[in-house]
């Protein structure tokens, strides 16, 4: 018999083949050296193979997943539950005004337009220049962050790592010095 | 009741609107399936939310499933499908093995005349530890098999119907794997 295929061999080990065709594997392998090494050398892979360790689901994976499958709705009770509450509250603060001002529903209304119309006037420049600075701010880190992150492309594009480590330390011992420096300024500032 | 009856009568129940049986077939199915889709993308977390997805796509198309097929073979195969379109988003070559002249085209698994002995010179925990490793750089499809075979114990019967594909064809892909990770043991020595 010729020798076997490595097919055979994997099949012979996972008892795949008939009893006929067992047999006359295993007269081949009493025989043939290069055969039973070529076997030897594979069933420990496929035992060890069937024995790797096993992934573990999160103990809530099914309730996660139901979760995803059936999102909790709120009821539409609940929503007019809520609607009546906030009716009931701008009634009764109305109410409470008009008991302590002693003004009808329209002047009370007007009043009131006025007053929101006088706040959002006045705060309305303020919340504009706040904006602007911010803005600014926001804009002014974004270009700083890009040139770093540019600088450090051109780093690491150019030169070898470990000249990377040394020119990244030196610039980390320097960001302390400075800030040291500046501390230690502003305290004898202080002092003077 | 055997598991694939039991496995019918669930997916009825969950038909039904019965939403404890179909949390029934997650529990019982979410280990497999995870080391399925764990081992072949190789992230926990990404595992982790496929696994989930896949058992979204199985719920949204439970009407479509057919009793005299085995659940958990078309289960796979939704799977199978998910990890398939995440390879082809990813540009993964995951379909050089789908034809059948492709798995022809394989070097044929013959007793080569001298070989070193790799397998048998290593400890059996540190020998579990270089397969996981060996098994991240073989081709997708080859990984996808080889994990359905051992680690969730399908049939290279079962297997050949989760893909549609000879059986010969998938005992070739399976031959394939152990060999190439077997080659990769040796570039590890």
């Amino acid at each position: 018999m010729k020798c076997l295929s490595i097919e055979q061999i994997y099949l012979y080990i996972e008892k795949e083949l008939s009893l006929s065709e067992s047999k006359i594997i295993e007269k081949h392998l009493a025989t043939c050296r290069k055969c039973k090494s070529a076997l030897e050398e594979r069933r420990p892979l496929l035992q060890a193979s069937a024995s790797l360790p096993l992934w573990q689901a999160p103990p809530d994976f099914a309730q996660q997943v139901m979760a995803r499958i059936f999102p909790i709705r709120v009821p539409l009770s609940s929503w007019l539950t809520a609607a009546y509450a906030g009716l009931g509250s701008i009634s009764l603060a109305i109410f409470i005004l008009f008991l302590v001002t002693g003004q009808n529903f329209s002047t009370l209304l007007t009043g009131l337009n006025h007053s929101l119309w006088n706040l959002v006037r006045n705060l309305s420049p303020v919340f504009v220049k706040l904006f602007k600075v911010a803005s600014l701010f926001v804009r002014t880190l974004q270009q700083f962050f890009e040139y770093i992150v540019k600088a450090l492309a051109s780093l690491t594009a150019i030169v070898s790592p470990q000249v990377q480590i040394i020119i990244i330390t030196i610039a980390i011992v320097l960001i302390a010095f400075s800030i040291y420096g500046i501390k230690r300024k502003i305290l004898i500032g202080e002092k003077a | 009741m055997s598991s694939m009856d039991e496995d019918k009568e669930l997916v009825a129940r969950s038909i039904k609107g019965d939403k404890e049986a179909f949390e029934m077939i997650i529990q019982k199915y979410q280990q497999p399936l995870l080391n399925y889709i764990g081992r072949t993308v190789g992230e926990r977390e990404l595992a982790l939310d496929f696994t989930q997805e896949v058992f979204i796509r199985t719920y949204s198309s439970l009407h479509s499933y057919k009793p005299q097929y085995k659940f958990s073979t078309w289960l796979f195969k939704i799977a199978s499908n998910f990890i398939i379109d995440y390879w082809r988003k990813k540009k993964i070559d995951a379909f050089s093995l789908d034809h059948q002249e492709r798995d022809n085209d394989l070097p044929p698994l013959q007793v080569p005349d001298k070989e070193l002995p790799i397998v048998k010179k290593l400890e059996f925990s540190e020998l579990k530890g270089r397969i996981e490793q060996a098994l991240e750089k073989i081709p997708a499809p080859l990984r996808e098999v080889f994990v359905w075979r051992h680690i969730n114990e399908f049939s290279y019967e079962e297997m050949a119907e989760i893909k549609g594909l000879p059986v010969g064809t998938i005992k070739n892909r399976v031959f394939q794997a152990r060999e190439l990770i077997r080659k990769r043991l040796e570039e590890m020595v």
